[in-house]
């Protein structure tokens, strides 16, 4: 593996992507901000062009102009991620000293994939989609709408940077800051509508419960620094595998749970989720139920699988039997929550938070991995797989999950989006998304050959791989020999089962019932929406019928992470 | 899906083209759907692009072009099988069984084999060509303005049903695509929705194939169970069927025949041949689709596909019996529906029965086929080893029996697609004639009429002498004099009239309430279920006629339109002797077969004597009614005034019948080409050569009108004179004769018409005695079947679903419901905590966090 200082040679291009990010902070800063302005140089009458302020150009006075930077940019740092893995990854590490900080993987570029992703899906349909308070005076209103847009997409960019810290980071530190920067742009971004009272109301209890979330994660982090001495990932593993049934780790690890558990919204830490989904607008609350909830279940993944390595222990890990029972509880409560929910934005965070019960089922199965010497292979062979389909799952996640909440935000610039009722109709008033949010659903609840059913059923293979890894070929099979994580595929079935039920209703609003009153008419046009949605349609429908590729470059990425421990 | 590997996979540049054979068709459905919808009744998508079929066009014609690319490709570079496996779903090892050890990978693959290549052409060809044929046929026709690009669109998603089972590479795909036929079947034999006859046989076409579907899937889980995969590659695999047939030989025996039942059901043979008359009341193009390039010919290929098992030498005389079921099947269904055909009046009806009894040859040649396969030692080593000593006889033996089955599939596919294209010329024509001469009573016209409803509940009045005045006071529940419709549905409901369709009590109300207050009193019932009583009585006679509606379906109206449609005519002749078997057309070839070989068969296994038998007389039987159907049509005088005014059809119409004319008339080349030898397993090359296309011919003419053989000599002339003189021979004494006078026909219709008339002239046989019997009666009635399955459908099956119903609507939906209340009141006392205020939350955090502490705990401890 390369090893490259801070600003040392091949830096730059190293970490490409989140350059591009860095600048196009800066762009967005400035640019909107150019005018005719000029400077005179005191006590004489020479005026130097200084460019900034004044009056502006009708260019970059066009409130959509951020919206499209910002998805330029991201575009710009998915494909620059992407091109990374053609001709294969180029391993780097980021180092001071001994130190490894950040370090450049499949595994890394992956999970940046899926959020600079959700990001560029996400700018794009925010395009002219914040609405600005109107003013009386015109140009007023327009520089401050355009303002407004800058700070939404700024926010929206810091908080992929964070995110891709949290992707690339090999220090508990690190990642925590990276954790933070996304989480406090996301408070903000939840808010982002001051003019309504949810909004700002959802935003503030987010960030209340996300503080206490947060705090009680950096308390358990300097738990554990007390306890080794370093943050380190490969340090803090060893001390783990030496001296980790000690009571100061366990300690921190139940903290650490609880910060992770927030940002993945498992229950009972879930409760601010469905409020700040619902108040915020729909691409940020698609935001937050993809690449955020990515993020989250990165660090569990971190934290659990690298740190607290099951395989330091031998036998069962020591989170196992909490993290089961944490994901049945999360997956039951979200479902039977999601059941009754008649808003459908609070509908589908209940389905993000069982979600999140699916893939902690899958994490808690590699707890149950026994890593004796002579099972390594096997184990190894069998966490590949629920690694490979927990990343299948969190990529696919994007495509059908954000695109639905896209479908509701071309609804909310109608005033609708709030009640299952004002989808009413949809499907004649814009047969497109009826069919799309119709596939969106169909793909959430994991019908073949979609791509949720791919991910749906990978998880389930994975988890039962697990339970049968130590019951013999051919033997005949009875439920006492399998290990108990097999029940946690079964309730993930049951489950599945349940959720038919409310994603369903959703298809049979729009296509049975009449358009309530007021809403007869045609829907908003927008352009780079719609966009937005086909391309989650597209690749819905791809990933499911041609999931090879994607498998296999999941698999990649899992390689990366479970050939490190 | 694609599977196991074997050693005989060839891959080359065609093959993998192949899957677009079926996406293109398959991609083109939501396109052409989307656009019409999109561009509805827009002059450019009307006029310029057909309403989409010029795009349906398209795709077939790059069908077309790829299977002939794969075909050529196959024929001249290798004659194996080819195989592509290229798209792969994933791949698991989780569902193993049988005698499938290895892991098994899910996706999609193409098979190509001998009996691929003879589908894959007939199917593509003919769907391009009646798609050709539908541009004329529906574009012209108002009835069906700005909504013909539902039609084109499932149009082609049917062609890719077909096109993909002919491709698949297992029975898992192939009854993937046999579903989607089904569905598209039943959509396009709905085309006319609003027709309560055609929504009806839609659903009957659906669900009698529905009852063989079920069976299929039946014998796939049991072939699924001995074998573990459903691949050909590993199903065909002669190892694999060696250790199947060491273990359990009769399970497959079983398995096999539970898929057969399948294949009744879909190609409509004896007893589960009902839906295929009615299958008519789809557009004609949908007939031509249905009836020659795919769905029919699909329970067809399902069987021919069945040949490695019973030519697996390790099954020795194991399916000798399932052989001769097949066979059986087959002979009863060929006489049965040749006898129907009699005395059908309608066009289209002839030719559908027509179409059941030569697949019912088809399926007798395959029987008589398989069972030589599974009972002659064919192979060119036995299973010891050493070397046979009679393969060179019986393998020829086994090749020509097989393929005179598969090269009759090909002549009937050929010549039922090109006259079902006819018949629909003449049918669009003859209507076209009588919307130019009878304007007023179009009757897709909007002039009010009675519905139907008020029929039914008229005879039925009549039929249990119930009064108006007695009936209405029973349902007139609250005595208020006047019912309104809420009551009337259910007084309908109540009264013992359930067995009649479903009522619309819209139109019904409409026509009933004659103030048009909403509700109806005595006087308006009585009146009007008088007047409509009255009507039905004096339109009895003819059962065609409630509506008072001209048929242009039925032969009763035509006559003499040779001279009027010259080249419709032409087609229509050359289709005919071709099914008839006439001499050196098309048919002939095959039909001669396929009887030379049941009758081998029986000179072997005396029970081959009744299909033997039955496909003997079949040959008379259609050579009598395709020679009826003809004559009806064609010649003599025009039997109503519509028939004297029948013009020309346009070019998309006669294109693809002047084309088919001449691939019908083209069989001798064909058959010197080697099509009857055409070969079962990928043992042999395709074609056997016999030096030649002339020395083929020889061969052929020799083979057939010389064989060496005494026996079979005799049998050919037997045939020819039962089939070519006996049958048509009574149909020229009984109908047609000359064309009016100053009527023009093409030359080659001269010997045809004189014949007519000379014999007609000097028999004047009168067959209405035998018209009024009730033999011909119970024919008329279709031997009443239709009638007794609707019995048994209505005393056992209706009253089991009833009970059934009952323990739904009870039990299991008493278990959902009670599932979903429970989860539903689940859901509101969690949504309960779900308070709103950050202090709850963050106490909930809490608790949350100290569980997790104490599981943590509970595991250290």
């Amino acid at each position: 593996m390369e090893k490259i200082e801070p600003f040392g040679e091949g830096f730059v291009l190293a970490l490409a992507p989140e350059f591009v990010l860095v600048i196009g902070l800066f762009t967005l800063m400035i640019v909107p901000n150019l005018g005719d302005a000029k400077f005179r140089i005191p006590m004489t009458q020479v005026r130097i062009p200084w460019f900034l302020g004044g009056k502006r150009g009708k260019l970059d006075s066009d409130p959509r102009l951020p919206g499209l930077f910002a998805t330029a940019f991201f575009s710009l740092a998915f494909v620059l991620t992407a091109m990374s893995f053609v001709n294969g990854m180029n391993r780097i590490q980021i180092v001071s000293g001994d130190n490894v900080m950040l370090q450049v993987d499949e595994f890394s570029r992956m999970f940046e994939l899926i959020f600079f992703g959700a990001l560029a899906l996400a700018s794009a349909a925010s395009v002219n989609r914040i609405p600005a308070t109107s003013r009386n005076d015109r140009s007023a209103s327009g520089l401050y709408n355009n303002r407004r847009q800058v700070d939404f997409y700024v926010l929206l960019i810091t908080s992929g940077l964070g995110m891709a810290v949290v992707a690339l980071a090999q220090d508990l530190f690190l990642l925590f800051i990276g954790l933070e920067l996304a989480s406090f742009s996301t408070y903000v971004l939840v808010a982002f509508l001051k003019e309504s009272k949810e909004g700002t109301e959802a935003g503030m209890k987010y960030f209340i419960v996300g503080s206490v979330a947060s705090g009680v994660g950096l308390y358990g982090l300097s738990l554990l620094y007390l306890w080794s001495g370093s943050l380190q990932f490969s340090e803090l593993a060893t001390a783990f595998a030496e001296n980790g049934m000690e009571s100061l780790p366990l300690i921190a690890l139940g903290m650490l749970l609880v910060g992770f558990g927030f940002k993945v919204s498992a229950a009972p830490f879930h409760f601010a989720a469905p409020d700040a989904y619902a108040g915020a607008t729909a691409p940020v609350a698609g935001v937050l139920a993809t690449a955020s909830k990515a993020m989250g279940v990165l660090g569990l993944l971190r934290v659990l699988l690298v740190v607290a390595s099951p395989e330091a222990t031998d036998g069962a890990a020591v989170w196992l039997v909490a993290l089961a029972v944490l994901s049945v509880v999360t997956m039951t409560w979200g479902n039977l929550a999601a059941l009754g929910s008649t808003n459908p934005k609070r509908m589908l965070a209940y389905s993000s938070v069982a979600h999140a019960g699916y893939m902690m089922a899958a994490i808690a199965a590699i707890g149950a991995l026994n890593w004796e010497t002579d099972h390594v292979d096997l184990s190894n062979d069998a966490a590949l797989v629920v690694v490979t389909a927990l990343i299948f799952h969190l990529t696919v996640l994007v495509c059908f999950k954000l695109g639905a909440f896209l479908v509701l935000s071309l609804l909310e610039s109608e005033k609708g989006g709030h009640t299952l009722e004002s989808l009413g109709g949809l499907a004649k008033r814009d047969p497109f998304l009826a069919v799309a949010m119709f596939i969106f659903m169909m793909s959430l609840a994991g019908v073949p050959p979609l791509s949720g059913f791919v991910s749906k059923l990978l998880v389930i293979m994975g988890i039962v791989k697990v339970a049968l890894l130590d019951v013999t070929v051919n033997s005949d099979l009875s439920l006492a020999d399998l290990h108990w994580v097999w029940y946690l595929a079964l309730a993930m079935v049951i489950n599945s089962a349940i959720s038919v039920f409310y994603y369903l209703r959703v298809g049979l609003v729009m296509y049975f019932h009449e358009p309530e009153e007021g809403r007869e008419g045609p829907l908003p046009a927008g352009g780079p929406v719609r966009l937005a949605i086909l391309a989650c349609l597209v690749t819905t429908v791809f990933f499911g019928v041609g999931a090879g590729q994607l498998i296999a470059l999941a698999e990649s990425a899992a390689n990366a992470l479970v050939g490190a421990w | 899906m694609a599977g196991t590997g074997s050693s005989e996979i060839v891959h080359s540049t065609a093959a993998q083209y192949a899957p677009y054979i079926l996406l293109l068709p398959m991609l083109a459905f939501p396109v052409i759907l989307f656009l019409g919808k999109m561009y509805n009744g827009n002059k450019m998508w009307k006029e310029t692009l057909k309403e989409g079929g010029l795009i349906a066009l398209a795709v077939m014609g790059a069908s077309l072009a790829l299977s002939l690319w794969l075909i050529s490709d196959f024929i001249g570079a290798y004659g194996g099988v080819e195989k592509l496996s290229d798209w792969t779903w994933f791949t698991s090892s989780m569902w193993n069984s049988g005698v499938v050890t290895t892991e098994i990978t899910f996706g999609f693959g193409v098979h190509i084999d001998h009996i691929t290549v003879m589908l894959l052409f007939i199917a593509s060809f003919l769907c391009l060509l009646i798609n050709t044929f539908a541009i004329g046929y529906m574009n012209t026709d108002p009835i069906n303005d700005n909504r013909n690009h539902r039609f084109y669109a499932e149009f082609v998603l049917f062609c890719s049903g077909m096109l993909g089972m002919v491709l698949a590479d297992s029975f898992l795909w192939l009854f993937i695509f046999w579903e989607l036929m089904g569905l598209c079947s039943y959509l396009l034999i709905g085309f006319y929705y609003e027709r309560p006859s055609a929504a009806y046989a839609a659903k009957k076409a659906f669900l009698t194939t529905r009852v063989g579907d079920v069976f299929l899937m039946v014998g796939l889980a049991v072939l699924w169970d001995l074998f573990g995969s459903l691949d050909y590659a590993v199903v065909f695999n002669e190892y694999n069927i060696d250790k199947v047939a060491a273990s359990n030989p009769g399970t497959l025996a079983w398995a096999l025949g539970l898929m057969f039942i399948g294949a009744v059901g879909k190609s409509a043979q004896f007893p589960l041949h009902v839906w295929l008359p009615d299958a008519m009341e789809g557009p004609t193009p949908v007939s031509a689709l249905i009836h020659a390039a795919t769905m029919v010919n699909a329970g067809l290929y399902l069987v021919a596909r069945m040949f490695p098992f019973f030519g697996a030498e390790s099954m020795h005389g194991e399916l000798a019996d399932l052989a001769f079921i097949i066979a059986a099947i087959g002979g009863t269904t060929a006489v049965m529906a040749a006898a129907i055909a009699f005395v059908q009046h309608d066009l289209k009806k002839v030719l559908a029965y027509s179409t059941m009894s030569q697949l019912a040859y088809i399926f007798t040649g395959l029987g008589a086929a398989l069972y030589l396969a599974n009972t002659l030692h064919w192979h060119e080593y036995l299973v010891d080893g050493t070397k046979n000593p009679d393969y060179y006889v019986n393998h020829a033996i086994v090749i020509v029996a097989f393929g005179a089955a598969l090269f009759h599939l090909f002549n009937h596919a050929m010549a039922k697609g090109m006259l079902f294209m006819a018949s629909g010329a003449v049918i669009h024509e003859v209507h076209h004639a009588h919307h130019h001469l009878h304007p007023h009573d179009d009757d897709h016209g909007h002039h009010e009429e009675d519905p139907e409803e008020l029929l039914m509940l008229a005879n039925y009045l009549a039929d249990t002498g119930q009064s108006v005045f007695g009936f209405f006071n029973s349902i007139d529940l609250d005595q208020s004099g006047e019912i309104d419709t809420y009551e009337f549905q259910t007084a309908l409901k109540k009264a013992d009239i359930a067995d009649l369709p479903p009522w619309d009590m819209q139109r019904l109300m409409k026509a009933l309430d004659m103030d048009g207050n909403g509700r109806i009193n005595v006087p308006e019932l009585e009146l009007t279920l008088g007047r409509v009583h009255l009507a039905s009585l004096a339109g009895d006679d003819d059962h065609h006629d409630h509506h008072h509606e001209f048929d242009a379906q039925s032969m009763e109206n035509m006559g003499g339109l040779a001279s009027k449609m010259p080249l419709t005519a032409t087609a229509m002749l050359v289709g005919s002797l071709s099914i008839m078997g006439f001499p050196l057309i098309g048919g002939f070839w095959s039909k001669e077969g396929i009887i030379a070989n049941t009758w081998r068969v029986a000179l072997e296994d005396p029970r081959f004597f009744y299909p033997a038998l039955c496909v003997l007389l079949g040959a008379g039987m259609t050579g009598f009614y395709m020679s009826r159907m003809w004559l009806k049509t064609f010649a003599g005088s025009p039997k109503t005034d519509v028939a004297a005014h029948v013009h020309p059809t346009n070019t998309w119409i006669k294109t693809p019948l002047f084309i088919l004319t001449f691939v019908s008339l083209a069989g001798v080349i064909f058959a010197s080409m080697g099509f009857t030898h055409w070969a079962p397993d990928i043992e042999y090359g395709l074609m056997s050569d016999h030096g030649g296309l002339w020395g083929g011919f020889l061969y052929e003419m020799e083979h057939v009108f010389a064989n060496e053989k005494v026996f079979f000599f005799i049998l050919t002339y037997i045939a020819l004179f039962i089939g070519a003189v006996v049958g048509p021979g009574l149909a020229l004494s009984l109908y047609g004769g000359k064309l009016d006078d100053g009527e023009e026909a093409k030359p080659w219709f001269g010997p045809v018409l004189a014949l007519n008339a000379a014999i007609k002239g000097r028999y004047h046989w009168d067959n209405s005695a035998f018209g009024k019997s009730g033999f011909a009666t119970a024919l008329e009635n279709r031997l009443y079947f239709d009638h007794y399955y609707d019995m048994a459908m209505l005393k056992i099956v209706a009253a089991f679903s009833n009970k059934a119903a009952e323990a739904d609507s009870s039990v299991i939906d008493g278990t959902v419901k009670t599932v979903e209340r429970t989860s539903q009141q689940l859901s509101t006392s969690i949504r309960s905590l779900t308070t709103g205020s950050a202090r709850d939350y963050i106490l909930m955090a809490a608790l949350g966090t100290l569980v997790l502490f104490g599981l943590i705990w509970g595991v250290v401890a």
